[in-house]
């Protein structure tokens, strides 16, 4: 199947590390690269039922004339040919459109705000748009490319969970790479978590592609999750549950993304599966 | 917490589930009240600004507060909001006729105060294009918020527009007629009756807050035959200014992108000429209600190459104060403009034929306002019905009908696309529904892939490859490269006919020999338009899809056609 990865470049060594990132994500799951090199500091996405500016920081233009040479040596380097994406449509005359039509989208944990914010426990608020409205998952890399050689999947059992786990075991079927599990017990027994993979039918794929299923009983959450290879590409669904939930309860990706290094490749509450 | 949900799904509720149109009709009711106090707050507070800096007008250097005021509009707008200058309108008809209404939040506020600081400081602009802009943006939101359908969040920006214009204007009809004729394009029932409810809601939230006013009030005007026929040759030259006026902002626009300044310095040096142009004629400043009442009364005491000089000065102030980076619409110098060209044609009437008895100057400019709104929106109702409207009277209906028919006829004859409309025309991004761009618009390339095409290798035998043909029931075989797997040509049945009856070369041939290298082939990220384009100047039935070298899939013209019938169906038929 014909998948691509859309990928804004920032001309910075930062902006290096995470090109490096989807070079190496394309190559493992065969996807398409889909360069965007920005011209201005905003475009829109246009979502199903939103529509997100990105508002760059200027590191983004950062030498202009370097930018594609930087790129094609990237390119080069790591053996892969991308596509340039010129926007087509423009909402105003300095206000690109960029399609939404991908089928994962490269992000820092921060794009519109200061590279300094690139730190653990920060997610721009674009970025937490962009995965909220987004039909596809949003890798969110790590600050340094890091080669990943397993996959995590973090398992609870929500409906966005298992999509969640059934974008692991898409990733898992492209990369030929091993696919783990990670649930954390919540007042419920192994065998429910167990009942609900045999409703979703996934009991098949499980046997094929998951090596092992880590399943903590006891700990805190944030203490378990250092089981988690430091080189997996962490897979996990994300503000499945409601605001007023979230709130008081707070959101189990955000708890994840504030603790591990890893890459994270995450799946929205509206991401679709046909895809 | 799932009941808590719910309310986000009103469509779910059972009252609505009956039928949905119960439920647009309340979110119109919303949103018109919101609109409505949008367009309230803007006026509220720009009558506020005037009466501040009043004091300061008198001052010699009161010509530089157009400019800060253009110049702070233009920073907030840049670089607090991020958002582009201009009055918005554009921006929302695109929006609805490609991203099916979807605007930024921070459209529904970011107009406001940017107009606010250009006209309240003396730039020459109205506040009715960005109160449209902010009304269009809170029902976009507020759709958005209830997970409305495509259909039903235009319709719902279109009540945002007709709630704004109904309150800003105390004018229920002109905001349905313009949100309609200019906004959406399209007169339908399924549009009309929520868009009336706006109108209402905007119109009674404006009388509740600032009584039931009429803008330009007149005495009775008693119009005879000749005054009819003479209105043509009004309709003539506002159809004239209409396109000088048209053509002084997108010079101005166009001047000022070259200008290698900051977008603030081109807005203060806007803001700073038309302060100095105010300074002598102090008509070009605000948006000019108030010159536009006196003219209506028949109190305007200027001679005719006062008047005359006044309409041009009026263009040239509101090209610079919007051409320059200033934030505002069109509307109000339309009126100003239109008042005073009716003015310069009533006293030209008189100065040719004294002993006419000709009817009050003040019928004249109010007819010169249809006849400019309607030349620049190329809107003719909109024309009509707000000058009734605003001006509480149907006396002037006959002549207001043929000013604003002959000046709109006039002006789509020289600038087919109206001044809201052209950029997008000239860009293709006019989507109208319906409409074949609009249709096309709405499909992908991905959506009409055909993989069932049977992938061929260039060193294959022909013999191996009839008997691939045997199996497959597609006339063409793309033929890929056995090392990269790139796309290599296509094999087309047609073209090796005379291969496939000849056995002896059965063996002798391979695929790369009697393949087409020379391909028309599509990207993925191609508009179907120019897909479409491309088979017909080929005559092509059937062309590849290409992505990073590789073939993906085919798209026919049968598939293509087919789809566009469907999407026109969904689109057409309520």
């Amino acid at each position: 199947m014909h998948t691509q990865l859309f990928h804004i470049f920032r001309n910075t060594p930062l902006g290096r590390e995470t090109l490096l990132q989807s070079i190496y994500f394309c190559k493992q799951v065969g996807a398409s690269l889909i360069i965007y090199l920005p011209e201005f500091t905003k475009f829109l996405m246009y979502f199903e039922n939103d529509v997100v500016q990105i508002d760059l920081d200027d590191s983004y233009l950062t030498s202009p004339g370097t930018t594609l040479k930087h790129v094609k040596e990237l390119l080069d380097q790591g053996k892969i040919k991308a596509r340039f994406l010129e926007p087509k449509n423009f909402t105003a005359s300095t206000l690109p459109d960029i399609s939404t039509n991908f089928d994962f989208m490269c992000c820092p944990r921060s794009i519109s705000d200061l590279s300094s914010k690139i730190g653990l426990g920060y997610i721009g608020p674009r970025v937490r748009r962009i995965v909220n409205s987004a039909r596809f998952p949003v890798l969110i890399t790590s600050p340094v490319f890091k080669k990943w050689r397993s996959i995590a999947v973090f398992f609870g059992g929500s409906a966005n969970a298992i999509n969640a786990l059934k974008l692991g075991f898409r990733i898992s079927r492209a990369s030929e790479m091993p696919l783990s599990v990670y649930t954390q017990m919540e007042n419920a027994s192994k065998e429910s978590y167990e009942e609900i993979i045999k409703n979703e039918n996934l009991e098949e794929e499980m046997d094929r592609y998951v090596t092992e299923w880590h399943m903590f009983e006891r700990g805190k959450f944030k203490q378990n999750i250092y089981d988690v290879p430091h080189d997996a590409l962490v897979v996990l669904g994300a503000y499945g549950h409601s605001l007023i939930r979230n709130i008081f309860f707070g959101s189990k990706m955000e708890k994840i993304q504030s603790t591990i290094t890893n890459n994270l490749l995450i799946a929205g509450p509206n991401y679709a599966l046909t895809r | 917490m799932r009941i808590l949900s719910r309310w986000r799904y009103p469509a779910s509720w059972t009252i609505f589930r009956i039928d949905d149109r119960l439920l647009l009709i309340l979110i119109a009711l919303i949103v018109g009240t919101c609109s409505g106090l949008a367009a309230v707050a803007l006026n509220r507070s720009l009558i506020a600004m005037f009466e501040w800096l009043h004091y300061f007008r008198h001052y010699w250097w009161s010509f530089i507060m157009p400019a800060i005021g253009a110049a702070l509009s233009a920073l907030f707008l840049d670089k607090m909001v991020k958002e582009g200058a201009g009055h918005g309108v554009p921006e929302v008809i695109y929006s609805v006729s490609r991203y099916g209404g979807l605007m930024r939040f921070r459209s529904s506020f970011s107009r406001l105060i940017s107009s606010c600081l250009t006209i309240g400081s003396g730039g020459s602009a109205g506040p009715e294009a960005p109160v449209v802009m902010s009304g269009a943006a809170i029902g976009s939101n507020i759709a958005k918020l209830f997970s409305l359908n495509d259909r039903q969040r235009v319709t719902i920006v279109g009540c945002g527009a007709a709630g704004a214009i109904s309150s800003i204007f105390n004018a229920p009809i002109a905001g349905m007629v313009f949100s309609i004729e200019v906004i959406l394009g399209e007169w339908k029932a399924v549009n009309i009756v929520p868009i009336a409810i706006a109108s209402v809601a905007g119109t009674e939230i404006s009388r509740i807050l600032q009584g039931n006013q009429i803008a330009f009030s007149h005495r009775l005007f008693h119009i005879n035959h000749l005054d009819i026929v003479a209105c043509i040759g009004l309709a003539i030259i506002s159809a004239a200014v209409s396109v000088l006026l048209t053509r002084f902002l997108r010079s101005m626009h166009r001047v000022s992108k070259k200008a290698p300044f900051p977008i603030w310095v081109r807005a203060a040096a806007g803001g700073c000429a038309v302060g100095i142009i105010g300074l002598f004629l102090p008509i070009v400043l605000g948006e000019g209600y108030h010159p536009v009442r006196t003219i209506i009364e028949g109190a305007f005491t200027q001679g005719f190459g006062i008047v005359t000089l006044a309409v041009f000065a009026k263009i040239l102030a509101t090209s610079l104060t919007l051409g320059w980076g200033g934030s505002g619409g069109i509307f109000a110098p339309c009126l100003v403009i239109g008042s005073l060209a009716g003015l310069t044609y009533h006293r030209g009437l008189v100065l040719l034929w004294p002993s006419v008895s000709w009817v009050n100057e003040g019928c004249f400019a109010l007819l010169g306002m249809a006849g400019l709104i309607s030349g620049m929106l190329q809107a003719p109702l909109t024309g009509i019905f707000l000058i009734i409207e605003i001006t509480g009277g149907y006396e002037a209906i006959l002549p207001l009908i043929i000013v604003s028919v002959v000046s709109t006829t006039l002006c789509h004859y020289i600038e087919p696309a109206s001044f809201y409309l052209k950029e997008l025309v000239e860009k293709g991004q006019l989507l109208r529904p319906g409409t074949d761009a609009r249709v096309l618009s709405d499909l992908s390339v991905q959506e009409l892939l055909e993989k069932d095409c049977i992938i061929v290798k260039q060193n294959m035998l022909l013999r191996d490859f009839i008997n691939i043909v045997k199996k497959s029931h597609r006339n063409y075989f793309p033929v890929e490269d056995e090392r990269t797997g790139h796309f290599l040509g296509i094999i087309h049945l047609d073209d090796i006919r005379s291969y496939l009856f000849n056995p002896p070369m059965y063996d002798a041939v391979v695929l790369c020999q009697i393949m087409d290298t020379n391909v028309e082939v599509i990207y993925l990220d191609d508009d179907l338009s120019e897909v479409l384009r491309k088979m017909d100047m080929n005559q092509l039935f059937s062309m590849p899809v290409i992505s990073n070298k590789k073939f993906i899939g085919m798209i026919s013209k049968a598939t293509l056609l087919d789809n566009y019938r469907k999407e026109l169906m969904v689109q057409t038929d309520l």
